[in-house]
């Protein structure tokens, strides 16, 4: 018997629509329940993006381990991993220990590495680095997210659920200026409890009157998109199993697979490994090392039910951190804040292989490595490259120069 | 209908009244926004008394209120901020006692606690077994158990503190806890010691509205902080930044005023400073004592020196204003509001009530702006939820925890050190959802309920303790749930044979729960028949109109208030209220799940 990730039914409720189908009223949701109705009256293009974001500053010099460079071992005597543990890729680099799934993913020709991504006058705060990334707005303000800007200029139709992100808040990334991003956490919680005789009731949608203030409009706008959304999604979910492991700890990438096995309309995905995880100050070894196979095993449980369902042609993955760490290690067995750091797109449709230039070890400014990519260039890649939107700097407000990893 | 009814009836549609043309002279208030003048005493009325009882502190029955009403606004906000008088006399925290000398200090992870087990024999107070299979098994137990039992009682402390949120008479003391908890953000996740949390809570409640310089040095000294920010291991020699940089960040200035220079030399400075177990110590031998540079002054300073000088600049004044700002009035704080508010703190030498004053009795906390714009929080929301409903106990069902974890808020375990996003992030639609949710489960409570203090939310538990109580050999127990697993993280569990971690995970859990004492599971003893009967409402209109104003801070459009009214008078039978009663509660509550669905309840 396989293992299988399944969303437990018995908490399910039969919640929306029921009451209001029975009671013979017409809802607007109702009509889209079938599956029917909206795999085969969508116009929208079969390119699915899936960003996933690695927080609190993931170690990219010991996840993708350059054991060709002595001075990598110079700058990390103890945390340094040894030639003959690493899973190598090629002459130079190889990857953590654990990390099978990535490997298995370079070497089947399906994961582009972008390496030195990062920005000028870097930041070292989580807070504000994050933000340069999922504002795409270094050293800049900026309350809209680039996904959600992306969400904006792919889709002025404003297709319902056209942007998931699955966490228990908004991420600033997919904070978008006409798109409602769908935001959940616990597919089982996305459903409104409420009586039979309640439910005509719950399920209205009421319009915004002339004394209604901002803050009202914006929640019977949110309280609508609520209403849409999550019927599908737990339906969808509900719905889904599958033979694939996705190793300890699934990062929600089970809950996209769910989404995309029942065709939901949704092009952008937005997930996090999440609570600054990868802020390893100290004692780094072994968490770090947990962190990556979840990581690694997720993402490759992900693609492999992707063949499963046949959509992996469709799908492309943007792996990010808001920075990498410092070159040397701490004296806390552990690493600081860095700057530049790789990026990831895979998919059966990338190009596989390295890009960018190797950032040196040796040349540091102030014991951080000079990054050599500006990480919009692979947001550019991504957009232009994959989502097919060749004006990028309606998203990223710049031109950049993207790479050849598509087509 | 008795002639005492009817007088108590037409004087509480009157404040009703009140409220609304309250809400209608808004329209032209455009110069009470951003005005910091205090409001007239004839300005004073329903709507801002609850107002300044539903920000500074968690609302308040209509009884109260009015007598806030009639105190005026002067001396309504001199009892919410000088509350010293008023006694205090709710329970101290009723520790399970899971806790022993052999535990300090806490190994940093498994990984460590079974190496240091290996080389000296001994871990966590549990000694290596001299031979035989899985020789460190008893460490490893034993690391869980910790980690489980501090995590519990961790949530226990939540629940104590959700209880004084509730009943509290100084409940601005309660709420600027609150704000300091998701300011100085610190999560048990790391610390994984309950005790450091409490105590640190403590902290936020003894200084939380008197000095911030005292406050700030309280919480850099608190082995919470120390532990959470890897104070600990900023040695002479080898600084580490976390501290300082946060301290400068998230704690005092903000981001753009100081130097990465000014952060490195600042670590240097706070070197030495460590605790063991409660205590803060200072390790003179790991001090390094030559000169920094911090902000260009030169000398051989120290976490104090630092502080001050930090506390010297005006951009911390208006930073901390600001924040408090945002957290009591609104969002988004107009520059000249944030220097004029900045130079209040700063003038008083930071002592916190005098700003406080400034900003409850300011035009621009009752102007329309701010007035029914703020999207509550979580624990706002739950707190202020049962408050309102007169309860006298936080529920044990629905789970203060499972709750506010489902509303994206889990007390004393924010998400980062940044604490929570707040302001528009709190609502979204998974989440809007989930909090008509909240409402169903408090008046409809789930019957089949599961304690998650008691049952594991991690099912292999549940399956080791399974397999085992089966005859299993402890190998085929702890195997992955199919026995197949590819992935390398599944591939591992069981790779070191002297020890089983699934084995300890079990073993931890189900100690953890022998020692942490229960919550009890009582869930809200509510009777909403009692609150409209009490509050003289003859017809369904009536009671509607009641439960809006106690429980809405803005108003219901007329369409959806006639809906609702409608609603409660097909379910009852009738519209007369007091001729209901005997029947009346199932579908009071069906009403007032109803109401509370409505986006609008968000906003306080």
């Amino acid at each position: 018997m396989s293992k299988k990730y399944q969303f437990k039914r018995r908490d399910f409720l039969k919640l929306m629509g029921a009451g209001a189908a029975a009671s013979g009223l017409s809802s607007p949701i109702l009509s889209q329940l079938s599956p029917l109705a909206f795999a085969s009256d969508s116009p929208l293009s079969n390119k699915i993006l899936v960003v996933l974001e690695l927080s609190g500053g993931n170690d990219g010099l010991n996840t993708l381990v350059p054991y060709g460079d002595d001075a990598y071992y110079r700058h990390r005597p103890t945390l340094g991993i040894k030639p003959n543990k690493v899973r190598k890729i090629d002459e130079h680099f190889g990857f953590n220990p654990d990390m099978s799934g990535m490997e298995r993913l370079f070497k089947d020709g399906n994961m582009a590495i972008f390496h030195g991504c990062g920005y000028d006058q870097p930041s070292y705060s989580h807070f504000t680095s994050m933000a340069y990334w999922q504002t795409a707005s270094p050293n800049s303000g900026g309350s809209l997210g680039w996904v959600g800007r992306l969400a904006d200029s792919l889709d002025p139709a404003i297709t319902p659920n056209y942007l998931v992100n699955i966490d228990a808040t908004q991420s600033l990334a997919v904070v978008a200026k006409n798109h409602v991003p769908v935001v959940f956490d616990d597919p089982k919680e996305f459903g409104r409890k409420g009586l039979f005789r309640s439910r005509p009731l719950l399920d209205t949608d009421r319009a915004p009157n002339e004394n209604s203030t901002t803050a009202q409009r914006r929640l019977l706008g949110l309280a609508k998109s609520a209403r849409q959304a999550s019927e599908k999604v737990k339906s969808a979910c509900e719905s889904y199993s599958t033979p694939v492991d996705y190793g300890i700890s699934p990062l929600d990438l089970n809950k996209i697979a769910a989404l995309i096995n029942a065709d939901m309309n949704t092009r952008l995905y937005y997930t996090s490994f999440r609570r600054n995880a990868f802020d390893t100050h100290v004692q780094q070894p072994n968490l770090h090392q947990r962190l990556l196979t979840y990581f690694s095993d997720a993402v490759s449980g992900f693609f492999t039910d992707m063949e499963r369902i046949g959509r992996a042609d469709d799908v492309v993955m943007l792996v990010f951190s808001e920075f990498g760490r410092r070159v040397a290690e701490n004296t806390n067995l552990g690493t600081d804040h860095g700057t530049a750091n790789n990026m990831y797109l895979i998919g059966n449709s990338v190009k596989g292989g390295h890009y960018g230039e190797l950032p040196s070890l040796t040349n540091l400014n102030d014991g951080n490595m000079l990054h050599t990519t500006d990480f919009r260039q692979v947001y550019a890649t991504a957009i232009s490259g994959w989502m097919g939107l060749d004006a990028h700097e309606q998203v990223l407000r710049h031109r950049f120069d993207e790479f050849p990893a598509f087509g | 209908m008795s002639a005492n009814i009817k007088k108590n009836l037409s004087m509480t549609l009157a404040s009703l009244t009140i409220v609304l043309s309250a809400s209608l002279s808004w329209a032209d208030d455009n110069d009470w926004v951003n005005n910091l003048e205090p409001i007239p005493e004839h300005d004073w009325d329903y709507a801002k008394a609850r107002h300044l009882i539903e920000r500074g502190g968690f609302g308040d029955s209509p009884k109260n209120i009015e007598r806030l009403v009639s105190m005026g606004p002067r001396a309504a906000v001199r009892e919410l901020l000088y509350y010293e008088g008023i006694p205090d006399p709710l329970p101290k925290f009723d520790h399970s006692n899971i806790h022993d000398d052999g535990i300090e200090p806490f190994p940093a992870s498994r990984p460590a606690a079974t190496k240091l087990a290996k080389e000296t024999g001994e871990a966590i107070g549990v000694k290596v077994k001299p031979s035989g299979n899985r020789r460190l098994q008893p460490v490893v137990d034993r690391f869980f158990y910790w980690l489980r039992a501090s995590m519990l009682e961790t949530r226990r402390v939540a629940h104590w503190w959700a209880n004084r949120m509730l009943l509290s008479k100084r409940p601005l003391e309660e709420k600027m806890a609150l704000f300091w908890h998701g300011h100085f953000a610190t999560n048990e996740e790391k610390v994984r010691d309950y005790r450091k949390l409490l105590n640190q809570n403590q902290v936020f409640r003894e200084y939380g509205t008197a000095n911030f310089k005292q406050l700030l040095i309280e919480v850099s000294q608190d082995p919470a902080m120390l532990s959470f920010l890897d104070a600990g291991v900023n040695v002479k020699g080898s600084p580490n930044e976390n501290f300082a940089r946060e301290i400068m960040e998230l704690f005092t200035m903000g981001v753009g005023q100081y130097t990465e220079e000014d952060i490195r030399e600042a670590a240097r400075a706070f070197t030495g400073w460590n605790y063991i177990d409660l205590q803060f110590v200072v390790n003179a031998e790991q001090h390094d004592s030559s000169d920094k540079i911090f902000f260009g002054n030169t000398g051989n300073w120290d976490g104090l020196d630092v502080i001050d000088m930090i506390l010297e600049k005006p951009v911390t004044a208006e930073y901390i204003s600001g924040k408090i700002y945002k957290f009591f009035v609104r969002d988004d704080i107009d520059p000249k509001t944030k220097k004029e508010l900045g130079a209040v703190l700063q003038n008083s030498a930071y002592e916190i009530k005098p700003l406080l004053e400034k900003i409850f009795l300011s035009k621009d906390f009752y102007s329309s702006a701010s007035m029914g714009t703020h999207i509550k929080s979580p624990v706002e929301l739950v707190i202020s939820t049962y408050k309102k409903l007169g309860l006298v106990v936080i529920p044990g069902v629905p789970d203060f925890y499972d709750t506010t974890e489902s509303l994206g808020q889990i007390l004393l375990f924010p998400p980062t050190v940044a604490g929570w996003a707040g302001g528009q992030s709190w609502v979204t639609p998974g989440l809007l959802l989930a909090r008509g949710n909240f409402v169903y489960d408090t008046v409809f409570p789930n019957i089949k309920f599961l304690p998650s203090d008691r049952y594991p939310d991690n099912y292999q538990i549940g399956v080791v303790a399974e397999r085992l109580a089966a005859g299993a050999d402890i190998a085929t127990a702890t195997q992955p749930e199919d026995g197949y697993a590819t992935s390398a993280s599944n591939n591992m569990v069981d790779r070191d044979e002297e020890f089983n971690t699934r084995l300890g995970s079990y073993r931890g859990w189900r100690t953890a729960i022998e020692k942490v004492k229960p919550i009890s599971r009582a869930p809200a003893r509510l009777n909403i028949t009692k609150l409209v009967l009490d509050a003289n409402c003859q017809t369904s209109e009536d009671a509607i109109n009641y439960l809006i104003n106690r429980f809405f801070s803005v108003s219901i459009d007329q369409g959806t208030r006639q809906q609702i009214t409608d609603f409660l008078t097909q379910q009852l039978g009738t519209d007369n209220i007091p001729a209901a009663k005997t029947f009346s509660e199932e579908a009071l509550r069906e009403t007032f799940h109803l109401l509370l669905s409505l986006p609008e309840y968000q906003l306080g």
